[in-house]
């Protein structure tokens, strides 16, 4: 069974057609990219995914379920977890308080039981900061654990938005440029990131960059697009060798 | 871009919460060495710790430009004033009721916010709330005794009548430190989480799982509630409850409590409370010279200090710091 | 009787029309909300108030001077606070705005106290019947004032350089900015231009009513209102939802009830918001979540 299916998915902006009949499918564990010109409707892809825009038409499947419509806390809630291409984090919230705000679905508490300090509330909130520790621990970044995310560095931002969005171990995994401004050493750890996430978890993700050499070395397929459509579909082997891809990128 | 960076806010690891219990046992002796003038000063200083707690929750933690603040401080106080005077109620029995009907309101007043309005429509929509129940006090003469104002007979605790000042500063205290224990609790969960990822970033916040929509009512509620309780304190303290007091000039200082106190922050709420009421007390006596001092001190915190004086006690003391989990 | 409170209410809509065209001017020029204008529309008024019956200048002297006594405090506001925080957080420039406001009505509360001060009769006291409407030469001065102002501001604003300048600016002002406008400049002259603005409807307001320091919150809730009934950000839709803002206080207040002649502002801002956000005009309010 796939776990993302996309059919004949199309988003309009007023009188802009953003995406345009796409349609593709995903598998538990792939990593798929989706690459493409600036403006070729790529975060608006995911936006679509996520439930941040509406669609004109076509529908959104994960888990055989449909997705399309709903609202955005629901499609999370349902196992779709993303990281943004400018800025995602909680800015005056500390990385670990970012990760925390991750998890907020896997916190189960309630309002009086937290208003009153009642112990299973607490307990569960002391849980879920180690939790969180833990997290940041792992993907090697819990020195910052304290630090307010606005004081951090690019790539440190983008590591810890990674974090936020895999902390609930959420079958899809959207990234939206994880590797740009990164420097190469750190973009050497993103890519061990992403190959443990998708071996040990077994974690789908998708993720659009720009940067060709990364999306060559991590991805399963490769989606091409160009103005909100689909101009290739294929392994990292056959998708340079397309001539309307070529035409693409030459053409801007 | 113009209103573009989110709101400051002052970060640190912090001491404990224990500061909440041991400050105000460090104070309790405070009433027996100050005369009735300042007693009274430091009764209103408790009640606008309130305020400005509750106020903060919805401009500081949930980052919204909701002006309603004023609306349900007022309601809060004619409600238990009205209770007291209309319905016979024991001072201290309209104090949850007076909470409750502010959470109320204040759930009212988050309701534009849940059609997507934000940023000054917000603003404009909820001091039009606030004026439009002022409106309403003077008309609802029966019950409000309209712009002469209720004059409400001295609170009554279990029994007892608390006709001094000094004696209701021990009521007032205790019910500050326990709404300010309850607010800490609720913003150092997955709550307050909540309500600060809304506002440095909604649709992060709803890609993470957070319904903004809920967060938002609790948020408003919990924060009318605060406001509530402290309109009922202000009955109980000043005894005659008039519209004007409840008019936009009360809203900017409510706006400088959080403001020059620190956004987001407890400790910020009570210093803010602090300088803000002692400051017009001092120039009590020159009409004008009230608002001027108090319009430059926002001015100058504007321009200069825009996280607040917490943010130059937090460089030398890591305790004015808040945190937001549990550990 | 419907058609007089017609030609009244837009005698009276006018001046809210005035308020909430500046204000709007400067929302678009700036992205500024000012909850201080209501009380440059006071300044205005008491600086007419203190040329006329202090100083004893004639009106229309003490006008003008108030006129440009008002542009240099916009243009202050906006070089000595505005601008520094402009890039900032919403909450502080709509605190700036109406801590400003704040310190305007404290000068005026420090002069005149709790007074409310009456005007000295300025207009000539005739009135013209027209059919079974009676026109007040108040109605005529006052709307003739603003309508032809708006007319030349009209003109100016589509074929004048400086119009064209702030078209631009109003469009994008980082695209403005990028093509080497001046937009610093731009806002310099649009603040000085929509305290005038307001100062005139204070002018104007003098002579027709009492003046008192808290007058500013009347006259800022009813900007708001047109504003918000016209739609956001919309330059004819202020106007317009001034007129009609005007029309409605009196059409509501004689048929339905006197409340409404206070009240209407307020519900409308409410009711507009909730069911019809982008008013009658008004660009788009609401984010998807």
């Amino acid at each position: 069974m796939a776990l993302l299916e996309l059919d004949d998915v199309t988003v309009r902006y007023g009188g802009l057609t953003a995406v345009a009949g796409v349609s593709l499918s995903l598998d538990p564990g792939e990593v798929r990219a989706i690459i493409g010109p600036n403006g070729a409707g790529k975060t608006t892809l995911f936006n679509a995914i996520t439930g941040h825009a509406m669609l004109a038409a076509g529908s959104i499947r994960f888990r055989a379920e449909r997705i399309d419509g709903l609202a955005p806390y629901l499609v999370s809630a349902k196992g779709v977890r993303r990281t943004f291409q400018n800025g995602g984090l909680f800015g005056e919230l500390t990385a670990l308080e970012n990760v925390l705000a991750g998890l907020h679905t896997q916190v189960p508490t309630g309002f009086f039981g937290v208003l009153f300090g009642m112990p299973a509330a607490r307990a569960t909130e002391r849980a879920a900061t180690s939790r969180a520790r833990g997290l940041l621990e792992l993907m090697g970044i819990g020195h910052l654990a304290d630090k307010p995310a606005r004081e951090l560095s690019g790539g440190q931002q983008r590591m810890v938005e990674i974090v936020r969005a895999l902390a609930t171990r959420p079958p899809l995994l959207l990234l939206d440029e994880p590797a740009v401004g990164l420097a190469p050493a750190v973009r050497e750890q993103l890519l061990g990131v992403i190959r443990r996430l998708v071996r040990e978890e077994g974690i789908a993700v998708v993720l659009i960059e720009h940067a060709i050499e990364f999306v060559m070395t991590v991805s399963d397929r490769i989606v091409v697009l160009n103005d909100g459509k689909v101009i290739a579909d294929g392994t990292p082997a056959e998708v340079p060798r397309n001539r309307e891809v070529l035409e693409a990128y030459l053409g801007h | 871009m113009p209103g573009a960076a989110p709101v400051s806010v002052v970060r640190v690891p912090t001491l404990g919460r224990w500061v909440f219990l041991l400050v105000p046992l460090l104070v309790l002796p405070v009433p027996f060495l100050v005369n009735r003038y300042i007693q009274y000063v430091l009764n209103l200083i408790l009640v606008y710790v309130l305020v400005g707690v509750g106020f903060n929750i919805v401009i500081g933690n949930l980052g919204q430009l909701a002006f309603a603040n004023v609306a349900l401080f007022g309601l809060g106080a004619y409600a238990s004033g009205i209770l007291v005077v209309h319905a016979g109620w024991p001072w201290w029995t309209t104090i949850v009721p007076a909470g409750l009907i502010g959470a109320l309101a204040g759930i009212l007043a988050s309701l534009p916010a849940l059609r997507r309005i934000r940023l000054f429509y917000l603003a404009i929509m909820t001091m039009a709330f606030g004026e439009l129940l002022r409106w309403i006090y003077i008309r609802a003469e029966p019950l409000t005794n309209g712009s002469m104002g209720l004059a409400v007979p001295p609170p009554v605790l279990l029994g007892l009548r608390l006709s001094s000042d000094r004696s209701k500063f021990y009521v007032f205290l205790v019910l500050v430190v326990v709404v300010v224990l309850l607010t800490s609790s609720l913003l150092r969960s997955r709550f307050g989480r909540a309500f600060m990822a809304i506002r440095d970033n909604e649709l992060a916040a709803a890609a993470m799982g957070i319904p903004t929509d809920r967060y938002f009512v609790l948020a408003f509620a919990w924060s009318g509630f605060v406001v509530g309780v402290a309109g009922a304190m202000y009955t109980a303290l000043v005894g005659h409850v008039t519209p004007e007091a409840f008019n936009l000039l009360e809203l900017i200082l409510h706006f400088a409590v959080v403001m020059v106190g620190g956004l987001a922050s407890l400790a910020g709420s009570v210093i803010g409370a602090i300088v803000l009421t002692t400051t017009p007390e001092l120039f009590r006596s020159f009409p004008g010279v009230q608002e001027l001092v108090l319009s430059f001190v926002i001015i100058g915190v504007l321009l200069f200090l825009p996280r607040g004086l917490v943010s130059l006690l937090a460089r030398r003391w890591s305790v004015f710091h808040e945190r937001y989990y549990r550990e | 009787m419907l058609a007089q409170l017609v030609v009244s209410g837009i005698a009276q809509g006018v001046l809210y029309a005035l308020v909430a065209l500046s204000m709007t001017m400067l929302y678009r020029a700036t992205t500024v909300v000012n909850f201080g204008h209501g009380d440059l529309v006071m300044g205005g008024a008491f600086a007419v108030y203190v040329f006329v019956v202090y100083l004893r200048l004639p009106y229309l002297a003490g006008a003008l001077i108030a006129l440009a006594v008002l542009f240099g405090v916009g243009v202050a506001i906006h070089q000595g606070l505005m601008r520094r925080i402009m890039t900032g957080p919403h909450l502080a420039i709509a605190m700036m705005a109406l801590a400003v406001g704040y310190a305007l009505r404290g000068g005026a509360r420090m002069l005149w106290g709790r007074e409310v001060l009456p005007f000295p009769r300025i207009f000539p006291d005739r009135a013209w019947a027209i059919g079974d409407v009676v026109v007040t030469s108040d109605n005529v001065i006052v709307s003739g004032t603003v309508l032809g102002l708006m007319v030349v501001l009209l003109v100016l604003f589509n074929v004048t350089r400086i119009g064209r300048l702030l078209q631009a600016v109003f469009q994008s002002q980082r695209g403005a900015a990028l093509i080497g406008l001046n937009v610093d400049g731009v806002h310099r002259l649009v603040w000085g231009a929509a305290a005038a603005l307001a100062a005139l409807g204070g002018v104007l307001l003098a002579p027709i009513t009492l003046l008192y320091p808290d007058m500013g919150v009347w006259v800022l809730v009813r900007g708001f209102a047109a504003m918000t009934l016209g739609g956001f950000g919309s330059l004819p839709g202020a106007v317009l939802g001034g007129l009609i803002l005007g029309v409605m206080e009196l059409v509501l207040g004689a048929y339905l009830s006197t409340a409404f002649i206070d009240i209407s502002a307020y519900v409308i801002v409410i009711a507009v918001l909730l069911l019809r956000p982008d008013g009658l005009f008004g660009r788009q309010v609401v984010v998807r979540v």
